[in-house]
């Protein structure tokens, strides 16, 4: 087997500053091309994980290690992550009022293009407009602030946006589909996966906490996170069996451990 | 009031200098008297020193006025455009005219036959003192600033190399703003225009003042003067847009009268220099009158920026609000100090006061010092100030899409300063204003 699109090993992880661990040896594997779905209850770490992937300075990671393609990311700035090809979709995203979505993205296009090779205006237009097309955004948009007084479906359709327009390897979407209503869940779903249509390899972990974005995106793997750690793994199958009995069973079984 | 004393940069500006530079000039009684006046009291008064609560945070004293070549003013002459000024014309938006001002000279000056047909009249200082020497005199003696400014004041009056004169009749709207540039090119020099803007009633003027220089290897000190008058329901748009390089000190005088339901914007733009003091006054004269006072700085290196504002409501019912917005980084400082003060009888005063700082660098510093006078009882009057640095949150957002530390700080100083530029209302010149900033923050 090739090597794995992404590969996490025994990760743990504290707030910056804090004792307790909030990941306490995570292990993952990615492969190009796969969608994987990562489920668990409120406040198991999967944000965290998501956070630590993309390399949010209010964490510390204090052992194991982050693999994506073969490199190890973890010495790597936030900025130099995202133009190696991760990105990720926020839970929570921030709202900068003053700053275009279109400026936005033209400077985060122009980041990863090399000096006087940045895209023109104009081509930037077309391919912003193409893609909000894609995710049936009014093309006003992009003249507003960034996240700036948009509605909780609107910030994650902004998300995708952004997400279609910078073209990662790996995408993570940490909740995308919560907040959105049935229409705008069909629309993201479907914007992921001509995506994925578009490059093959593109390999996606997504965060969620209801099955309904799994029939439109269908994971290769599920994933549940228990206190810090990767609980259980299993096919698609898995996201029926907790849609039905929830996370008790999981419990009883690592309080058993 | 704080009293001044004798500071250590007591003027050695040689008498002979003003007399070489008076000599030189056969100008109309409006200005040559007014010039020897100003001399003479500038001669009599002590320089602030860092004592006087106007100027703790700028010292004078490091300015060295005394080795300074002052500019003899020369009459105008007529010199076609120059590439530079070319440039940023070509980049610009619409206009009705042009000035440029070379260390206090007119060098050119040109109005649209349109705009000139309208009645608008652009001409030097010089022309206008000899054709309304009145209307020049007032405005000067209403322009008086503060006792702390009034030393710098009156060598600014008596060293005037030149300046402009804008005077739109009654009713008349200017459909496109005036581009003013004020051109230093000699370092070492010191300098002086004045901008005079004059509305008649319900009449339309808009102005943006461009300063410019290459970096000047030795002190360079350039002042500036603006006089600001809107008669009843008038409505102006000042823009000043300061790019100096560095090697400049730049000293400017602002002084904005709006008569009865007069509305009057002032924008400042502090970029350019290494130090660069901007005084700005607004005297709501008239009941209903509107003042809107806005500035932007963005200081690197070891630039100082000082701006020192007084909003002074003279009639009931008037409204004014100040937005000032400044982002520092490197060991760049900056310090804010305004004034809101009402006189007794101006009831149902609307005043309002903001300055807001965002610091890039530990070694960057901003002094913030907002004030209230009140004498009337029955007013609306708010003022405050934050100094802040950029939100984490924000920061990872825009670094999570690729966006470097330095590229992700400056996009925020761009959001931060957004708010203000919205402000301004002729869209040509919020154009040339964003690019300017643009420029100097680079991205
Ligand atoms: N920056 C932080 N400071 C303090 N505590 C934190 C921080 N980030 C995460 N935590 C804590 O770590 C735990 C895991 O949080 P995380 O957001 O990763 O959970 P989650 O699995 O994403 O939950 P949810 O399903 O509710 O989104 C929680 O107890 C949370 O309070
Ligand atoms: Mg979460």
């Amino acid at each position: 087997m090739s090597e794995p699109l992404l590969s996490i090993r025994g990760l743990r992880a504290k707030v910056d500053g804090e004792d307790g661990e909030i990941l306490r040896g995570v292990d993952l594997d990615v492969q190009r091309g796969e969608v994987h779905a990562l489920m668990g209850p409120n406040g198991s770490g999967k944000s965290t994980l998501a956070k630590v992937i993309a390399g949010h300075p209010a964490y510390e990671v204090t052992a194991g290690e982050i693999l994506f393609e073969g490199e190890d990311v973890l010495e790597l700035e936030p900025d130099e992550r995202s133009r190696a090809g991760i990105f990720l979709a926020f839970q929570y995203p921030a709202e900068i009022p003053g700053v275009s979505i279109a400026n936005f993205l033209r400077t985060a296009v122009n980041s990863r293009l090399g000096e006087g090779e940045e895209m023109d205006v104009f081509g930037f237009q077309r391919t912003l407009t193409e893609k909000m097309e894609m995710l049936r955004m009014d093309p006003g948009f992009a003249a507003r602030y960034v996240n700036d007084g948009f509605s909780g479906g609107e910030k994650k359709r902004n998300e995708i946006l952004q997400m279609a327009v910078l073209r990662p390897a790996l995408g993570v979407l940490d909740e995308t589909d919560s907040g959105l209503d049935i229409d705008a869940l069909k629309v993201v779903a479907s914007g992921v996966n001509r995506l994925s249509e578009a490059d093959e390899a593109l390999g996606v972990l997504l965060i969620t906490h209801y099955k309904r974005i799994l029939n439109y995106i269908r994971p290769d793997r599920v994933h549940v996170m228990m206190a810090g750690r990767i609980a259980e793994s299993g096919g698609a199958s898995l996201a029926d069996k907790l849609e039905a009995e929830g996370y008790d069973w999981l419990h009883r079984a690592v309080a058993a451990v | 009031m704080s009293t001044m004393t004798a500071g250590p940069a007591e003027s050695t500006l040689a008498a002979a200098d003003f007399d070489t530079l008076a000599g030189a000039l056969t100008e109309p009684e409006a200005l040559a008297g007014a010039r020897a006046a100003a001399w003479e009291r500038f001669t009599a008064l002590p320089w602030p020193t860092k004592k006087s609560e106007e100027w703790r945070y700028t010292d004078l004293g490091k300015v060295g006025f005394e080795a300074l070549t002052p500019v003899v003013p020369t009459p105008a002459t007529a010199e076609a455009l120059s590439a530079d000024v070319r440039e940023v014309l070509g980049r610009s938006g619409e206009r009705a005219g042009v000035v440029v001002l070379r260390e206090g000279r007119v060098a050119h000056l040109e109005l649209e036959p349109e705009v000139a047909r309208s009645g608008v009249v652009l001409s030097s200082i010089r022309d206008a003192a000899d054709r309304h020497p009145e209307v020049l005199r007032r405005a000067l003696l209403e322009a008086q600033p503060g006792p702390a400014e009034e030393k710098l004041w009156a060598l600014h009056l008596a060293l005037l190399g030149g300046g402009y004169f804008l005077y739109v009749p009654r009713g008349v709207e200017m459909p496109a703003p005036i581009h003013a540039f004020h051109i230093v090119e000699r370092a070492g020099t010191l300098s002086s225009a004045h901008s005079f803007v004059y509305a008649e009633s319900g009449a339309r003027a808009a102005v943006i003042d461009e300063f410019l220089s290459d970096d000047l290897d030795a002190e360079t000190v350039s002042l500036h003067g603006a006089t600001i008058t809107g008669e009843g329901d008038a409505g102006i748009e000042y823009v000043a847009l300061q790019r100096f390089g560095r090697g400049v000190k730049r000293f400017s005088t602002q002084h904005v009268t709006a008569g009865r339901d007069a509305r009057v914007v002032t924008f400042n733009v502090a970029l350019g220099g290494d130090l660069s003091r901007a005084d700005v006054t607004s005297r709501l004269d008239g009941p209903g009158s509107d003042s809107e006072m806005l500035a932007l700085w963005f200081g690197d290196s070891d630039q100082h920026f000082d701006h020192h504002t007084l909003q002074h409501h003279a009639a009931p019912h008037a409204h004014s609000d100040l937005l000032f917005k400044g982002a520092l980084t490197d060991a760049g400082s900056s310090v804010f100090r305004g004034l809101i003060r009402v006189d007794k009888g101006a009831q149902l005063t609307d005043a309002y006061q903001t300055n807001r700082n965002l610091l890039l660098s530990e070694g960057s510093h901003a002094s913030a010092l907002p004030n209230l006078e009140i004498e009337a009882d029955d007013v609306r009057c708010s003022h405050g100030a934050t100094i802040g640095q950029v939100e984490d949150g924000q920061l990872f957002y825009l670094m999570s899409r690729g966006l470097t530390r330095r590229q992700a700080e400056r996009l925020l100083v761009f959001g931060f300063f957004d708010e203000v530029l919205g402000r301004l209302p002729m869209e040509g010149v919020r154009a040339r204003v964003r690019e300017a900033i643009e420029e100097k923050i680079g991205l």
